[in-house]
This record gives C-alpha cells, sequence and structure tokens, in this order.
C-alpha cells in the first residue's frame, strides 16, 4: 500500500481525538478523572496530547497494514480497491463514533442543563426580563432615537470612507488586472493583509480602538470602516474579476490611456453590483454598529448595555423596540433598492 | 494602386504565449498604403494573433513592425497608446461598452487625444461631437446615437464599432473576424463599410476572414497563414483548389 500523507495524517489526527474523547468521557461518568489544575499544566498537556497522537499514528499504521477502509482512505485514496468485507464500513462506524463522543462531549463541556432551565429562581428572573422587555418604558424615547441617529450615522461614515478605499483597493486586488509580476506581488501582498482584517471580527476592532481613540462612536465607527473596506475589497474584486474582457480590449484599443481604460471599460461593467453591495453593507454596519456598541463603540449598544447593567429591563425594552423597527426598516429598504437595480 | 508605398513593414514577428504557445513564428510581410489586405488561414494558425500584435493588445516575443520609421514591437507606455491612436481595430464580439449610448462609444475612439478629466466628465471637443454624429450617419445609425449600445443588433454593433474606430482618425484598421459572428445576411453590409472606409478614405485595412468569398469580393491582396508561418501571398484570384489545400490541409472541402 502506497504512503499517503494527508490520508496518515487525517487518520492520526482522527483516531488520537476518538481515544482522547473515550478517555475523558470515561473518567468523566466513573469519577476517576484528576483534578482541573492537573489539566491545567502546559507540560501535562504537550505530553498528553503528544502520547494520544502517538497512539493515534500507531493504530493510523495498523489500520493500513491490516487494510481496513478507514476515514482517510475514503477520503484521499479512492484509487485503492478494498475487498468486500466488514472492514470496508469501518470508515462509517468511526465517523459515526467520532460524532456521537463529540455530542456527548460538547454537552458536557457547555454545563447543558434541564435543572437550569427550569429552576425557579432563574426562571422567574426571566420572567422578570421579559415582563420589563414586553412594557417598554417610552419615556426614554427621545434618547433611545437621539442614540439610534448615532448608530446610523456611525454605520454610514465607516460606509462612506470604507468605499472609496475599497474601490480603489478592488482593482489592485483583481487577478485580472493584476497580471504584471510585479503588480501580481502587490495583489497578494493586500488580498493577505486585508484577509487578516477581515478575519478579526469588528467587535476586536472596537475594542482595539477605543483604547486608541477612546471609547465613544469614533472608535465604533473606525472599526466598522477597517472591517468594511476589507470585506468590500473582497466583494469588490470578486465582481472586476468576473468582467467581460471584450469592452475592456475595444476600449484599450483606442489608445486610451489606463485610467480611462477602467472608466470606460471596466466601470460601467461594475456600477450596478458595486451599488448593490454598498447598501448592503451598509445595512450590515448598521446592525453591527449596534453590537459594537456592546463594547463602548457608542450609539445605541452603548446605551442598551447601560441599562442592561443595571437591569432596568423596561428601558431596555424600549432599546430593543427602537433597533427592531429601524433594522427592519433598513432591511427592507436596502432589499428593495438592491432588487430594484438589478 | 499604381505605385506602393509600405505602410507597415513585419519582420521576423514571432509570439509565443506564456504557456510555451508558438502563435507567430517568423512572419514578415509588407502592408501597402491604403490596401485592403486580408489574412486567411485555418483556426489557430495565428492570424488574431497578428494583428493583436500590430497594436500591440499583444507583446511580440520576436521581430519588428515597422510603421513610420519607429518599431511599434519595441515600444513602451505612452508610445503604444499613441500608435494604438493611429492603428484602429474592431473585433469579432464588436467589444462595445454595453451601458453607455451609442454616441458616447463612438466618442470613445477619441479618448486618446481628450484628457482623462474631459472625457469621464463627458466634455469632449465641439468638434469631436460633430464628428462622431457624422461617422454615425456614414454607417447609417444616425437615428441610433442615443440608444444603448447593447439594445442594437450584431450589425449594428458593428457599425457603431466601425464608427468608434473611424473616430480615431486612424491610419492603419484592424479587423480581425468583423463579420464572423453575424448573419450571413447582415456580413455584406458591414463588409461594404469596411469597402468604402478603404477606398474613400484611403484608410489601409487588415481583416482576418474565414470565408474566401469575402476575401474574393472584397481584398485587393490576401496573406495566409498556417501554424504561425505565412503560406502563401497573392491576388485572392491566384487561390485555386491547390492552394486552398496547401492553407486548410488535404481534408477541407470548399463550401460553395
Ligand atoms: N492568450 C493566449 N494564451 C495562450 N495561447 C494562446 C492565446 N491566444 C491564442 N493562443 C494560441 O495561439 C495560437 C494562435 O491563436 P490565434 O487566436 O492567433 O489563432 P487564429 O488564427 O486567430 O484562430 P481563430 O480563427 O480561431 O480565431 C493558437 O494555438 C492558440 O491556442
Ligand atoms: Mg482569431
Amino acid at each position: 500500500m502506497q504512503i499517503n500523507f494527508k490520508r496518515s495524517l487525517i487518520n492520526t489526527v482522527l483516531f488520537a481525538y476518538t481515544l482522547a474523547a473515550v478517555y475523558f468521557l470515561t473518567g468523566y461518568f466513573m469519577g476517576t478523572l484528576p483534578s482541573k489544575e492537573h489539566f491545567l499544566d502546559i507540560d501535562k498537556i504537550k505530553v498528553g496530547s503528544l502520547l494520544f497522537l502517538v497512539m493515534g499514528f500507531v493504530l493510523d499504521c495498523g489500520s493500513n497494514w491490516s487494510s481496513l477502509k478507514t476515514i482517510g482512505d475514503q477520503l484521499f485514496s479512492k484509487k485503492i480497491e478494498f475487498v468486500k468485507t466488514a472492514s470496508n464500513v469501518f470508515w462509517k462506524l468511526h465517523i459515526y463514533l467520532v460524532l456521537i463522543l463529540t455530542i456527548i462531549a460538547s454537552i458536557i463541556v457547555v454545563e447543558f442543563s434541564f435543572m437550569d432551565l427550569f429552576d425557579e429562581y432563574g426562571f422567574q428572573g426571566a420572567v422578570r426580563l421579559f415582563k420589563g422587555i414586553f412594557s417598554p418604558n417610552f419615556e426614554i424615547l427621545p434618547r433611545a432615537l437621539h442614540a439610534i441617529v448615532e448608530t446610523i450615522y456611525i454605520a454610514f461614515l465607516a460606509t462612506f470612507i470604507a468605499v472609496p478605499i475599497a474601490f480603489f483597493f478592488s482593482f489592485v486586488g483583481a487577478k485580472n488586472v493584476m497580471t504584471h509580476p510585479v503588480a501580481f506581488a502587490v495583489y497578494m501582498t493586500l488580498r493577505t493583509f486585508l484577509n487578516i482584517v477581515r478575519s478579526v471580527e469588528p467587535l476586536i476592532w472596537a475594542i482595539i480602538f477605543s483604547v486608541w481613540v477612546g471609547i465613544g462612536p469614533f472608535a465604533g465607527m473606525l472599526a466598522l470602516m477597517l472591517h468594511s473596506v476589507a470585506s468590500l475589497t473582497k466583494q469588490y474584486s470578486e465582481i472586476v474579476e468576473c468582467i467581460d474582457d471584450g469592452p475592456v480590449e475595444g476600449v484599450k484599443a483606442t489608445g486610451a490611456g489606463i485610467l480611462q481604460t477602467i472608466a470606460f471599460g471596466i466601470v460601467p461593467q461594475i456600477v450596478l453590483p458595486y451599488i448593490s453591495f454598498t447598501i448592503y453593507r451598509w445595512d450590515i454596519n448598521v446592525r453591527m454598529a449596534t453590537v459594537i456598541g456592546l463594547v463602548g463603540g457608542g450609539g445605541i449598544g452603548t446605551m442598551l448595555i447601560q441599562y442592561q447593567g443595571q437591569a432596568m429591563w423596561r428601558e431596555v425594552g424600549c432599546i430593543v423596540v427602537v433597533i427592531a423597527v429601524v433594522v427592519w426598516v433598513l432591511d427592507t429598504g436596502s432589499a428593495y433598492i438592491r432588487e430594484a437595480i438589478k | 494602386m499604381s505605385e506602393k508605398t509600405t505602410h507597415l513593414k513585419v519582420k521576423n514577428l514571432e509570439k509565443m504565449y506564456p504557456n510555451g504557445v508558438k502563435a507567430l513564428k517568423g512572419l514578415s510581410v509588407d502592408v501597402y498604403k491604403g490596401e485592403f489586405l486580408a489574412v486567411i488561414g485555418l483556426s489557430g494558425s495565428g492570424k488574431s494573433t497578428f494583428l493583436r500584435c500590430v497594436n500591440r493588445l499583444n507583446d511580440p516575443t520576436g521581430g519588428e513592425i515597422i510603421f513610420e520609421d519607429q518599431d511599434i514591437a519595441s515600444l513602451s507606455g505612452s508610445g503604444v497608446r499613441k500608435i494604438r491612436g493611429d492603428i484602429a481595430m474592431i473585433f469579432q464580439k464588436f467589444n462595445l461598452v454595453g451601458r453607455h449610448t451609442v454616441l458616447s462609444n463612438v466618442l470613445m475612439g477619441s479618448l486618446s487625444r481628450t484628457g482623462f478629466f474631459r472625457s469621464v466628465m463627458g466634455f469632449y471637443k465641439e468638434e469631436d461631437k460633430e464628428k462622431a454624429v457624422e461617422y454615425l450617419k456614414l454607417v447609417g445609425l444616425a437615428e441610433k446615437t442615443h440608444v444603448r449600445a447593447d439594445e442594437l443588433s450584431g450589425g449594428q454593433q458593428q457599425r457603431v464599432a466601425i464608427a468608434r474606430a473611424l473616430m480615431q482618425q486612424p491610419k492603419i484598421l484592424l479587423a480581425d473576424e468583423p463579420v464572423a459572428s453575424l448573419d450571413p445576411a447582415l456580413c455584406h453590409t458591414v463588409m461594404d463599410y469596411l469597402k468604402e472606409i478603404n477606398k474613400s478614405l484611403g484608410i489601409t485595412v487588415l481583416c482576418n476572414l474565414h470565408h474566401l468569398d469575402l476575401v474574393k469580393e472584397y481584398s485587393d491582396r490576401a496573406i495566409a497563414l498556417k501554424d504561425g508561418e505565412k503560406v502563401f501571398e497573392g491576388s485572392p484570384a491566384e487561390i485555386n483548389d491547390e492552394w486552398f489545400k496547401q492553407i486548410y490541409g488535404e481534408e477541407a472541402r470548399r463550401v460553395q
């Protein structure tokens, strides 16, 4: 049997995972697990993981030697013929086992407890909260409106600043524009950088910026803007990558300069999808601005977290109503506009 | 043509694509001023590559293209753009900007002599606007001036492309299978306009063609390419069955 790195890797990891899960679950139910501190020791974690991986690898070699059809075989070495025996369904059984073990383990980890869900005291707390939320205190409506306007403007400004930057980047980030080797290097750098920016949640950016420029709307705006630049650039570039080369060549062949070629050959093809994505992004930004407010990004989110902290549920109710209405209106409106310009 | 002056001198032109395909293997040909030169050959013989090297949509990998005492093959940047202003091109797929109006598409022919901001704002020179309207009349599309280009039929779009090319005031017109995606019935209108431009305005035309009938009807001279090399050069009338077999291969049959 030939050596297949991918197959061995996935088999080793899955066997190791299965063994570790069996070990912990048995220990948990038998009550023989060592104390929690035991597992917080980094050296023990290292040794333990290594042990399981080695055992996983041994099992992988074993399965290979006994021509048991494993998950790795199924995924990566389809060409190998297996005899039609029970060993053929081993990989299916293994998948079921992994799934069941994972379900049990996750229930334990999230402390899933029906007791808590129906606990008398906790339940009453929830009832109080809902009572408050469903009888909103509209005395704070003016302040809530004020805050939601702030949120909308945060979202608007973030989008507004992000659009021209993303517009520029979208050409640099499009493979069909950056064909020259040097340009391709720039393209790769930008793509990587923006992927990193995008993979960090706006919530985290908001925390970073609220330390940098101080808690408030400005921090929230910066966080949203950064995230929007990264997301819009990706969406815009994908549009640029799908354009028809014909008109671009047609314009180029007249002797047009590079900016004219972009303005006449590319822009007319991308304008509508750009507008559509931009409106959608603003819509998303309004919702995100609310969440970002929770960590001090200003606007309605900040107001919400303040009332929540004081358990003033009727006021929270009012804010929730305001958010729901605004989000619904924007959602419907933006969907309508996007549909209309298609 | 009593006296022949060379308008474009192609010497040992070579083009190798990045994937290693050698589309042109040392092509040499003289294109005379004011002639209608047809370029024929099987699919993949390098016809498009040849025309696209002349206006540098493709970069040649060897050889020279001498035009007005300079070598097009070795130009770069603004030199290339300037030469494209003098050498217009029309394409099989018309390559108009569909969302713009017919007039706007024709005006794009003047981009090389219009500044970026003027062109983006639509402030073309008055004389250019007049010319655009005039050329639209010439190709019989005066009443379509303000219609969006993608609302026209194929034949009409190709005529807009011709007007755009004329707008450049070119000295040479390259046409890459200008009628290949048109209804045979429409193809003569477009070819007639090309011929008209060639004869009345004296613009040299290099035209890739698939149909030998069209070559015989419209061109003054023809060259044939096969695997990136010239296998025939002469008058279209000379292309008899023997030449035909040589150009298109033994199995090919003449469609009458
Ligand atoms: N962009 C490209 N990259 C790689 N190879 C190409 C490219 N364009 C053309 N070729 C190859 O170069 C050769 C010549 O192509 P070309 O398009 O010039 O032929 P053609 O005579 O115009 O054919 P057709 O009649 O089908 O238009 C072909 O073998 C083709 O596969
Ligand atoms: Mg071609």
